[in-house]
This record gives C-alpha cells, structure tokens and sequence, in this order.
C-alpha cells in the first residue's frame, strides 16, 4: 500500500514535469509559465537556506569556537552588499577587490599545473614509450592538439606552411566536434531516460506520468483552441 | 570615508597583497604565512556566500516590477515570490522531513530534471535538422559522430564488435586532444587577464566605471 | 539565386523527399518521447560491453583498502542526478563493501537530499557491513559553495566545515583524524562539471587520489585530466554506470535503462539519415536545378 504523501509527491511531480515539456508544443502558454516561475521560486528560497546555513556554519559557529578574526567576513559580507545601492555602490569595492584577489591567487597558483604544465607534458612525453595502440592513440593526439592549436592563431597571418597546418587543423576540430556531439547528446539522452525511469520504476507510479502526460497535452490543445493560451500566458 | 572607500589605488594595493597572501604560501612554506592564508581563505569563501544575495534581491525586483506594473502574467510573479518566501519558512520546520522535503522531491526534483533533459530534445531536433553533408566538414563532422552515436548505443558492441575500438579512439584522441586544446588556450587567456587584473589595466572587474 | 531556390521549394511539390527535408520537428519529440517510454515499460534487457574507461575506473576503485576515508562528493543538480544515479550507487556499493570510511559532502543545493535517497538503496550492504553514522560514515550538507570553501578545506578542514547537514557537530566522528588534503586516502566525485575542478586542483594535484563520475557534457573536459594522470579513472555518464553494474554484478537503474538509452541514439541515427536523404534528394536538387545545373 503506496502512502498518501509518496503518491501526492508523485502526482505533483509528474504534473509540473510535464507542464515544463508543454514547452515542446512550440508555443508558450500559462502551465510552462508555472512550472518555470515554482522551478525559480522553490529554488531560490533553497539556495538562501543553504547559504545561510553555510555562512552560520562556517563563519558565526568557529567565531562562537574562538575564531574572532572571523568577524570581518561578516562585516566584508555585508559591506559587499551594497553593490546593488544607487547611492552608496562602493562601499562594494574593497570586499570585491579582496575576494577577486584570493580567487585569483587559489585559481593561479594550480591552473598553471594542471591546465599548462600537465597538458603539454601529456601531449609531448609519452611518443616514444608503449605499445602500438598507445603510441598510435598518443601520436593522433598530439598531432590534433598542435594542428588545432595553429587554427585558433589570429596574430600572425596564416599562409604557407602555418595556412596548410591552420586548415588540417579545423579538419581534425570538425572531426572532434562530431565525436563531443556524440557524448553530448549521450548526456542529455541519459537525463532524460533517467528521469522518465524515476517516473516509472516502481510501476505504480507510470498511470501518474501518463496520466499527466495526457492531461497537460489535453489542456495546451484545449487552450489554444479556445484563445484562453494567449490571455493567460504572461508577457516575457 | 567615502574617499577611503572610493580609492581605486587602494582597491589595488588590497587585490594584490589578498593574491600574494594566497599565492605565496603555495611554494614557500612559512607557517605564520600558512595560518594567515588559510584565515584570509575561509573568510573569503564566507564573504562570496553572501553575494547570493544580491541574485536574490534582483530576482524580487524584476518580480516585483511586473506585479506593480500590473504586467500580463503577474500572478506568476507573484506566486514565485510566495514561493521564495514559503521556502524558507519551510526550512524553518526541519531540512530532512515534513514540507521542505515534499517541496524537494515533488517540485525542485522534477524541475530541474526537465530544465536540462528538455535538451535532448532541442539536440534531436537540431540534428536532425542541421547534420547534412553539405561539404566535407560537415561530412567528416557527420562520420565520426555518427560512428561514436553507433559506438555508444551499448547493443552495436555486443552485435558489432569491430565498431567498438574505432569508438574507443575516437573518444580518446580526439575528444581529449580538443578538450586539451581548448584548456591550454583558456588557461594561457586566465593567466593573461589575471595578470592584467593584478596590474591594475581590468577595471571593470572591481566594478569601477559605475555610477560613483 | 538562393531566393529562387527558395521559392521555387516553396512552390513545388516534392513529395516524400521535400517532407524528409523539411518535417516539423514536433514529430522528433514524439518519437523520441516513444522510443525511452516503451523500453522503460516493456523492457527488453540488451547486453552491454564494458569499455576501457570503466574497466579503468572500477580497477581504481577496488585499490580503496578497509579504513580508508573517502571524499564522496555530489558535485551535480538533481537532473544530472538522474544521469549519474547507477555510477554514484555501484561505486558507493563497491566502497562499503571494502570497508571504507566516506563522507558525503555536496557541492550544489539541489543535491543535499542525495545523500539520504543513494544511502537507503544500500542500506542492506551498510548493515551488513556494521557501518555506523559517525564511526563509518558522516553527511555532510552543502559545504562546497565556491572554490575558496575547497581550498580552505584542503589547508584546514576543521576551519570551513563544524557541522553535518543536520547542524550537529562533527567531532566525535571519523573526521576527527581529516587536517588537510594529506588526510584523505581517497576522492570519488560525481559532478556535472560543478566544484570537480576545484577538487582537482586543491586535492589532486598535490596527490589524492581521485576519480570521476561525469556526465556526457563534461566528458570532453574531463579527459585531458585522465590523460594527464590528475585523475585516475573516469566513469562516463549513465552508460558508465551501467557497465560498473555489470562489472560489480549487482544490476541497476543504469542496465534497466540501456534498452531506452540504445533506441535513443537508433532514432538519432535515423533521423539524421531522413534529412540527409531529404537534404541530398530534394534541397540540393533544386539548388542545382535553380542554377541551371
């Protein structure tokens, strides 16, 4: 015996998902319109609970533990605050200029390994180690990275052999675009699936998607028939 | 005070001794440094989760414009500020039960589900539309997607073995060999206007060239 | 030449081919609608071969020893949830079946409920493991908001993180023993392309081990890091997931869902020949017919 709260849970659930795929209909129309403004509503007020427990957790409990320098992210937050105020917008500027400071000394100091150093020593080192399957798969790629590094150069002009080299390269980059697609699409494919899957195992949830599916379908064509999908769908 | 807290100099000076202080300690090891960085680290993260705010309060003014505009739609608005506002009383009466869970798993669940698979949609759709032979990039663009689309449906391997390795390569050359690329160049492009930031010549970054 | 290309389209009646060319995308929608409903209905159970990615990754996963604390971090909102659920609860039965010790932590607020659903599909294992909330295993909410919280986590836990999800204080747990990065034997995220990157440049570059779980869309990103050896194993997407069921031999939500997954990418595969056909019979055939070819 399915409890009541699971089944409104799933009733609810499925109604607003489908309410959201009306878009597909190819117009707009008032349930796409409440499923987008709840999805934005619910959402935001998560996110300041979680902010705030965060700021509570991590600030306010190790200040109450002793940590009183902790007061100035507080007073740093707060000042940072003013950055919508028509009048007193600076107030913003050096808590900004502190964070944008910190954040850019965290991200310098390991992007230089890990998106520079590590890359090309990956690319360039192992070509003369390995077996015949490595080295072919170490040899196309380094091949691809340098002929498709020639195409994105817009300081030097691109004749001769940097041209001929410009132009394999955006061979290669049409080709590795194919294949990102591919993984792409796998992604949203699964997204997909796997929401329809939390909607149909165990079985006594599928009647409440089809169920929606059809009701939703059979409101949009209804509405648009009847001119009530123009009047009630809010202007963008 | 306001021309302490006006002066772009200043702005400056903090953004480059807040970089030296995390920067530093990274590769010289000084434990009075260590202990300063790691503080200047927490606050750091505290102060950027304030800055949800200010999502927040334009999210309540847009809101808040259609409604006293008496915009078509405004309901809508209405209803979602409610909605923000429902939500954190909610979360008032517990985080792992009661009414902030079935808000969870029966409105922010199912959205943001659909908010990304509606995607595979609009790709079907694009594809089908958009992948033609047109002329051999698009051709070539075509073949291998096509031949990674076969590779990744799992029954092509388990009926066509051979298709299997030419999928595997193709993943694992040109896909890392782009995804290489394009983080080499971001991360020269990072480099570059960090740099640029640190010497002062980005002064949009610290919101300057506003209203003040 | 183009406009009387277009017009003389317009005009014409082409038949099949014209329909090929030019259907309303509605009826991709349907199809696709379709082809994932039936299979999910009427399942048909399609085998799955295991790809040196996964077979990688699961290899990696099996060197986690008993006692070994493990970062479990859910780097994704609730839809990538649903791509990444078969990876995150095989790997999750793979570490408690050795013993680890894991704590969850979330980096985005959509998935701070996670923890609760992956935790009661493997409750059984959990039991019969004798794993204990705090000796064994600690939630932690959302403690991952931006990149410094990551950095300051791997200089000094105890300074960014004080509580559990449920605002009770850590100390007494396992965490006791987690300082730094150096503390951690192990880190397995599952992300949509969220704080993974933070993960990897304040934890595994200075030498934890880490692997990933992503989705499809951040599988480009993410294999130059596997190349690179930053991470050591990468599981992509659902059907990653579901060879590491395979591989583990405990089926789940990813193998129940290959049929649906394979019928996805078929209808894929058909309708990009439709419009080829129809582009190649019909649009270049007017087009060369237009300019007198």
């Amino acid at each position: 015996m399915v409890a009541f709260l699971d089944i409104s849970v799933v009733a609810v659930g499925a109604f607003l998902a489908m309410c959201m795929f009306s878009t597909l209909y190819g117009k707009s129309n008032p349930l796409y319109a409440l499923a987008e403004e709840s999805y934005i509503g619910f959402a935001t007020g998560l996110t300041i609970v979680w902010n705030v427990l965060y700021i509570w957790q991590t600030g306010i409990v190790n200040m109450m533990n002793g940590d009183w320098v902790l007061i100035l992210s507080v007073i740093l937050g707060i000042m940072i605050l003013f950055r919508i105020h028509p009048k007193y917008g600076y107030v913003a500027r050096l808590p900004i200029a502190l964070v944008v400071g910190a954040q850019l000394g965290l991200s310098l100091r390991t992007i230089i390994f890990t998106g520079f150093i590590q890359q090309i020593s990956s690319v360039i080192a192992p070509l003369f180690t390995g077996s015949a399957q490595t080295l072919l798969y170490n040899w196309t790629i380094a091949i691809c990275v340098i002929f498709m590094l020639t195409f994105f150069f817009y300081t030097v002009e691109m004749e001769g052999a940097l041209g001929m080299s410009a132009r394999f390269g955006e061979y290669l980059l049409y080709m590795a675009f194919g294949a990102s697609f591919a993984m792409t699409f796998m992604g949203r494919l699964s997204m997909f699936v796997g929401f329809m899957q939390s909607y149909t195992i165990p079985d006594w949830k599928t009647p409440y998607l089809l169920g929606s599916m059809i009701l939703v379908l059979a409101l949009i064509v209804w509405m648009d028939k009847t001119g009530l999908r123009e009047k009630l769908t809010p202007e963008e | 005070m306001a021309d302490i807290l006006k002066n772009r100099q200043l702005q400056l000076v903090v953004l480059v001794l807040s970089f030296l202080l995390v920067f530093v300690p990274y590769f010289i090891d000084i434990p009075q440094l260590d202990a300063a960085s790691s503080e200047l680290v927490v606050i750091t993260s505290i102060v950027t989760a304030f800055t949800v705010a200010l999502a927040v309060v334009s999210q309540y003014q847009r809101g808040m414009h259609y409604i006293v505009k008496r915009s078509k739609g405004w309901p809508f608005k209405a209803y979602m500020l409610i909605s923000i506002a429902l939500m954190l009383v909610f979360a008032l009466f517990g985080r792992d039960s009661g009414p902030y869970e079935w808000v969870m798993l029966s409105i922010i669940n199912p959205l943001s589900s659909v908010n990304y698979s509606i995607l595979a949609f609009y790709m079907s759709s694009t594809a089908a539309r958009a992948f033609r032979a047109r002329n051999t990039k698009a051709l070539l663009l075509l073949l291998v997607g096509f031949i990674v689309i076969l590779y990744q449906a799992p029954l092509t391997g388990a009926m066509f073995p051979g298709i299997n390795p030419i999928g595997v390569y193709f993943g694992a050359t040109f896909v890392t060999a782009v995804g290489s690329m394009f983080l080499i160049s971001v991360t020269v492009g990072a480099i570059v206007f960090g740099v640029r930031v640190l010497l002062g010549k980005e002064p949009s970054v610290l919101g300057s060239g506003g209203r003040e | 030449m183009v406009q009387e290309a277009e017009s003389k389209m317009a005009k014409s009646n082409g038949g099949i081919l014209k329909w090929m060319a030019e259907y309303d995308r509605r009826y991709v929608y349907l199809v696709l609608f379709l082809v994932v409903i039936i299979p999910l209905l009427r399942p048909i159970g399609m085998a799955v071969s295991v790809s040196p990615d996964t077979q990688q990754y699961y290899n990696v996963l099996n060197t986690v020893k008993p006692g070994d604390k493990v970062f479990f971090t859910l780097n994704t909102e609730y839809s990538g949830f649903n791509e990444l659920h078969s990876g995150i609860v095989a790997s999750l039965r793979v570490l408690v079946e050795h013993q680890a010790k894991i704590c969850f932590a979330v980096g985005h607020v959509e998935a701070t409920i996670i923890p609760d659903l992956i935790i009661k599909e493997v409750k059984s294992e959990m039991d019969a493991n004798g794993y204990q909330y705090g000796r064994d295993y600690v939630i932690l909410g959302y403690v991952m908001p931006n990149e410094p919280a990551v950095a300051g986590m791997a200089m000094d836990f105890h300074a960014i993180v004080t509580q559990d999800s449920l605002g009770r204080s850590i100390q007494g747990t396992f965490l006791d023993d987690v300082h730094t990065w150096q503390d951690w034997d192990f880190i397995s995220d599952f992300s949509t392309g969220l704080s993974t990157t933070y993960l990897q440049n304040h934890f595994a570059l200075r030498g934890t081990t880490m692997i990933v779980n992503c989705i499809g869309v951040s599988v480009p990103s993410e294999k130059p890091y596997l190349n690179s050896g930053l991470i050591k194993g990468l599981l992509q997407s659902m059907k990653g997931g579901a060879e590491l069921e395979y591989l583990i031999g405990h089926p789940g939500v990813g193998l129940t869902s290959m049929d649906a997954f394979t019928f996805g990418h078929y209808m894929l595969i058909v309708f990009i020949i439709i419009g080829n056909i129809g582009y190649l019979g019909y649009v270049r055939k007017t087009q060369t017919e237009a300019r007198g070819g």
